[in-house]
């Protein structure tokens, strides 16, 4: 990745940003994310494909934002993060410098939002392989057993809200569940309560997840929870025949309509 | 602490016949809030609405419940009468007992403790009501009349004669639209120029309009009241002050060949031009697309022999910013022309004509004078066809509605043929006759029997030209749809009336419908045919569908009324059932986070941006804001904000949760 | 289960079904007393959360009805709705929630008799079903869960 490590260099020296936003290895070996400011530290930066973190959630940051223009190492979920994030108003394509990665690792040239949504156009957006056998799994079970199998799984939650932290698309200033007035979701861990916030993660991403599964690997129980957002993106894509993060000007499916809308079960 | 008024109606007997009304009076007495329940025989009456307003004083009631029947048939009522008890009306809710209880059960005790759910449900929303007062919007008492035809010209002259100012926006260089060009009109036959003019005049010279030819909307901002609109003033490459209107350049102009579009493409005229000699305003303006100054540099005739230098070759365009109270829409209709209609030759046979074409050949003001002459060789048509429903009812050309116009005209036309050629002879084709109105199908009876006009119930199957002559097959149901064949000198089409070009655009520019044919739509089919769904817009003539002139005025003046009633008042009143967008103390302002998404839901653009600056401009924080005299209180941009920060007044989040659980569980 | 006596919540838009029911009214026709009906100004306004809060507080079964499409009074409410209500029964399916429980419907202002056999259908459905036992199993463990961990 000597690419990445160039271009990095050269934003910084150049002052076209003044952080750039990657992956380093930590002392342990681990990956974690870098905030790289000074140019002499470039080479930190690496690539490999254990760094699978979305790193836009960074990019709605006061404290990353406050440095000034960002670098952003860019797999294609952060890319589509980041258009949703542009569409949905948080970020402005000038603030940014996209340093995209190719599905093979390599350093991709992406000059601009048009050339970064021609990349995503071209890209496979469906749900990534190994979610899909988990989704085609779950799908097989009968209601019962479905219930049983969330049941079992949301009994777990701790309600430490790491998946609404993970997840780039999370950007409000105030979530649902810090609203008292009505209490919507229950403050207390309990497997109904869970239920209820799980539920609405899930239709507020409905439409705006871009299937990075961000929110699972973050889950500190081993909570299954990307799995809702997928299936949705999956339906979104049924019925609507759209994905997110396809362009800087999209609009959300649930905020718009068309008088055409198939469904069956409205009498 | 709240302290709730129940007040229980027996409605006669439709309420108490199968609920227990004191059984129920008495559960909800108990209920904790309730500071006071009663039980009356019928509530609406003037005794049940004065138990109301003392208990409101006597209790020092926090919000009354009134247990009768639907909200929708007495809420006014119930909340009035505690505005006059001096609770604020906003304080009141109805439980609907009657319609949703009552008169659709059984009598028994399932139905009875309905009821009791059905009032406690009530009873803790009404907890957390707000005491709203009603919106005041300010009104701009200056309207706008999109499009000059005798509908725009009859909205304004209303409009103006009530007192009140009239901006008049054309596109073309003149007022008048189609009727202008119409040579008489049915069913009197009177000369359409004739009752048209004075009016045209009238709208150039009352003291309360302003009238703005050659020019087009350019944006449409704002809500009723307080629309802020943009008009682009096309440069007529004149100075209208200086111009007299004599005429000269008009007549010097050496271009001299360009199709005129008043005669339907029937005549010609110069690149500049009047388009008409009853035009207002009467001063021409320069085509700069067939100008050969414009094209090539260089002639400058007009300026030349100008003699009051009037002509502007530099002039640019104008864009005038205008505040706008309401604004009434009468841009028009177009027809089909004959190239529509492969099966009558696209157009190419010079003889098969459209029906506004033969108005001009008809006008004594025409390119003929009034004489009936064939466009090919200038004849005298001896066989005339006309072909009713050409393109109209014909779901297989995508037009499946009756242009309601054609009937009457194609009556109008075989008899002024016939008053003009009367060896001649007339044939009409039509699907049907539709002639409802005053003294239609007289009419068309006349051009039957006293004008012995040849009316053959059947379509056309095609026109081709033989030797000359237009042949014409068709089939006479009437005769069991026997072949019909007709040697004919000259077609007419009675083409289907269409939206105007542009109507679509215009269309997205008012936020206002349209429809699937891009006809402008009413904001209710039957009972609001005049208004659109945007407050403060109103339609009037053809631009909503194909109509005649009568009906095109009586909707003008409709529309003028509801402009003049908008005006009757300093402001606009509402009910302040609206959304409102949370704020909070500095630095978060709101909860809102400023995605937007909420901008796309809303029916009424009613969702604005507001930003937050330091001292010296620069933007902290973009949040929604709600334009309350927009918002009509639907809610939707509610159920879709994540994070909570838009609230319904009257349903609001804390309200619509407490009813679930109320409904749900006794307490 | 013949002393099963289900509650069914009804959530409705004020300008169509609403008034589609105060015709049932009007015209006397008879339906299950087990509906009991909230009014919203629109479907728009219908938050699929309140879904959720009717089932954790006791209802067996739910009714959502508003303008048919093209009808809406406020012009497109309800194709809002329709979308929202899409992804949020294909959620439901895949978490094994029961949808048979919830009626969705378009009942205009003139179809009284509609509202009647819409919820005269819904009632006798979730009696065969019986009471949404496990829902209500799930959110008195809870409760439980609650009390133990203090």
């Amino acid at each position: 990745m000597d690419n990445l490590v160039k271009r990095a260099k050269e934003l910084l020296e150049n002052k076209t940003v003044q952080v750039v936003i990657g992956y380093e290895a930590g002392p342990t070996g681990v990956i974690r994310p870098a905030f790289i400011t000074d140019p002499e530290k470039a080479g930190k930066l690496i690539y490999n494909d254990k760094c699978d973190q979305n790193l836009a959630v960074y990019l709605t940051k006061k404290e990353v934002k406050n440095f000034g223009k960002m670098a952003i190492v860019a797999t294609l979920p952060v890319m589509r993060s980041i258009m949703m994030l542009i569409s949905e108003q948080q970020l402005f394509a000038e603030s940014i410098v996209v340093l995209g990665i190719s599905a093979d690792g390599n350093l991709l040239d992406i000059a601009d939002i048009n050339i970064m949504q021609g990349y995503i156009e071209k890209s496979d957006l469906s749900n990534p392989e190994k979610y899909k056998a988990l989704l085609a799994e779950l799908n097989k079970l009968n209601p019962e057993e479905k219930f049983a199998y969330w049941q079992k799984e949301l009994s777990k939650c701790i309600k430490c809200y790491a998946c609404r932290q993970a997840c780039p698309m999370c950007y409000c200033t105030r979530c649902t569940v810090e609203v008292n007035q009505p209490q919507w979701i229950p403050v207390q861990a309990n497997t109904h309560g869970n239920m209820e916030w799980h539920i609405l993660r899930a239709m507020h991403l409905a439409g705006r997840c871009i299937s990075c599964g961000e929110c699972g690997r973050a889950c500190p129980v081993g909570i299954p929870c990307h799995l809702l957002t997928m299936q949705l993106t999956d339906q979104v894509y049924t019925y609507f025949k759209v994905y997110a993060g396809t362009s800087d000007k999209m609009n959300s499916v649930l905020s718009t309509f068309e008088p055409n809308d198939k469904e069956s079960f409205i009498i | 602490m709240a302290r709730i008024g129940v007040f229980v109606c027996h409605c006669g007997e439709n309420i108490s016949a199968t609920v227990d009304c004191g059984k129920v009076a008495d559960t909800i007495g108990k209920l904790k809030h309730v500071a006071y329940s009663t039980e009356y025989k019928y509530m609406c009456s003037d005794p049940g609405q004065t138990l109301i307003k003392d208990a409101i004083r006597e209790h020092k009631l926090t919000g009354v419940v009134v247990s009768a029947c639907s909200p929708r048939m007495h809420e006014p009522t119930f909340r009035k009468a505690c505005a006059e008890g001096g609770l604020n009306p906003f304080l009141c809710e109805m439980a609907n007992l009657r319609e949703h209880c009552s008169w659709v059960h059984e009598k028994n005790e399932l139905t009875t403790e309905k009821a009791i759910d059905i009032i406690r449900t009530q009873v803790e929303k009404v907890k957390l009501n707000s005491a709203l007062q009603p919106i005041r919007v300010p009104v701009t008492k200056t309207s706008m009349v999109i499009g000059g035809g005798i509908a725009g010209i009859q909205a304004a002259l209303d409009i103006a004669n009530c007192g009140h100012k009239v901006v008049m926006v054309e596109r073309s260089p003149s007022i008048g639209g189609h009727m202008s060009q119409l040579s008489e009109t049915f069913p009197t036959l009177d000369c359409s120029q004739c009752i048209l003019t004075p009016r045209m005049v009238e709208v150039a010279q009352h003291p309360n309009i302003t009238l703005y030819t050659y020019a087009e909307v350019e944006s449409v901002e704002g809500f009723i009241g307080n629309f802020k609109v943009k008009i682009r003033k096309k440069a007529k490459s004149l100075d209208e002050k200086a111009c007299t209107g004599c005429g000269l350049c008009t007549t010097k102009c050496p271009q001299k060949k360009i199709p005129n579009e008043f005669e339907q493409g029937m005549g010609m005229r110069p690149a500049i031009y009047v388009p008409f000699p009853q035009a207002v305003p009467n001063r021409p303006v320069i085509d700069k697309e067939h100008c050969t100054y414009y094209i090539k540099g260089k002639c400058k005739v007009c300026e030349i022999v100008c003699p009051t230098k009037a002509i502007r070759f530099d002039q640019p365009d104008e864009i005038l910013d205008l505040e706008i109270g309401a604004i009434v829409v009468s841009t028009g209709f177009d027809i089909k022309h004959a190239d529509f209609f492969p099966e009558y030759g696209y157009g190419k046979y010079k003889d098969v004509i459209d029906g506004l074409q033969f108005e001009r050949l008809a006008s004594a003001s025409g390119p003929t004078a009034g004489a009936i002459l064939r466009p090919s060789d200038g004849q005298v048509p001896k066989n005339i066809v006309f072909i009713a429903c050409a393109g109209s009812r014909d779901p297989a050309k995508g037009i499946a509605y009756c242009s309601k116009i054609c009937c009457m005209y194609t009556a109008k036309h075989a008899m002024l043929y016939k008053h003009k050629v009367h060896e001649g002879n007339a044939h009409v084709f039509y699907m049907d006759i539709r002639s409802g109105g005053k003294n239609y199908d007289e009419f068309v009876r006349r051009a039957i029997e006293e004008d012995y006009v040849n009316y053959i119930r059947g379509r056309v199957s095609t026109v081709y030209e033989r030797d000359g002559k237009l042949i014409v097959k068709g089939v006479d149901t009437l005769l069991g749809a026997q072949p019909v064949e007709i040697v004919a000198d000259m077609v007419v089409l009675a083409t289907a009336g269409v939206a105007n070009p542009g109507a679509e655009e215009l269309a997205q520019k008012l936020h206002v419908s349209y429809d699937s044919h891009k006809f402008f739509a009413e904001a209710h089919p039957k009972l609001k045919p005049v208004e659109t769904n945007t407050a403060g817009i109103f339609l009037a003539g053809a631009c909503q569908n194909p109509k005649d002139i009568p009906d095109s005025v009586s909707q003008a003046s409709g529309a003028a009324v509801k402009v003049a009633a908008l005006f009757s008042q300093n402001g606009l009143t509402r009910e302040p059932l609206v959304a409102f967008v949370n704020r909070t103390a500095p630095p978060m302002y709101s909860t809102c986070v400023g995605c937007f998404l909420c901008q796309s839901v809303c029916p009424y653009q009613a969702i604005e941006r507001e930003d937050f600056k330091t001292r010296d401009g620069k933007i902290i924080k973009t949040v929604a804001k709600i334009n309350e005299g927009l918002c009509q209180g639907c809610g939707t941009c509610v159920a879709l904000c994540r994070s909570k920060s838009i609230d319904l007044y009257g349903y609001s989040n804390n309200q619509v949760y407490a009813e679930v659980v109320a409904l749900l569980n006794e307490f | 289960m013949s002393d099963f006596e289900p509650k069914v919540v009804a959530f409705v838009c004020n300008w169509c079904t609403y008034a589609g029911a105060d015709l049932t009214g009007t015209s006397r026709i008879k339906y299950a007393s087990n509906v009991k009906i909230i009014r919203f100004p629109c479907t728009g306004r219908i938050d699929f959360m309140l879904l959720l809060k009717a089932f954790a507080n006791g209802a067996d079964g739910i009714i959502v009805s508003g303008c048919h499409p093209n009808d809406c009074h406020y012009t497109s409410g309800n194709f809002h709705a329709k979308r929202r209500w899409i992804m949020f029964k294909e959620l439901m399916d895949f978490m094994g929630i029961d949808m048979n429980r919830i009626t969705f419907s378009w009942v205009s202002a003139a179809e009284g008799a509609k509202w009647a056999d819409v919820v005269n259908a819904t009632v006798t459905r979730i009696r065969e079903l019986g009471p949404y036992v496990s829902y209500k199993e799930m959110v008195d463990k809870s409760v439980e869960e609650e009390v133990k961990n203090g």
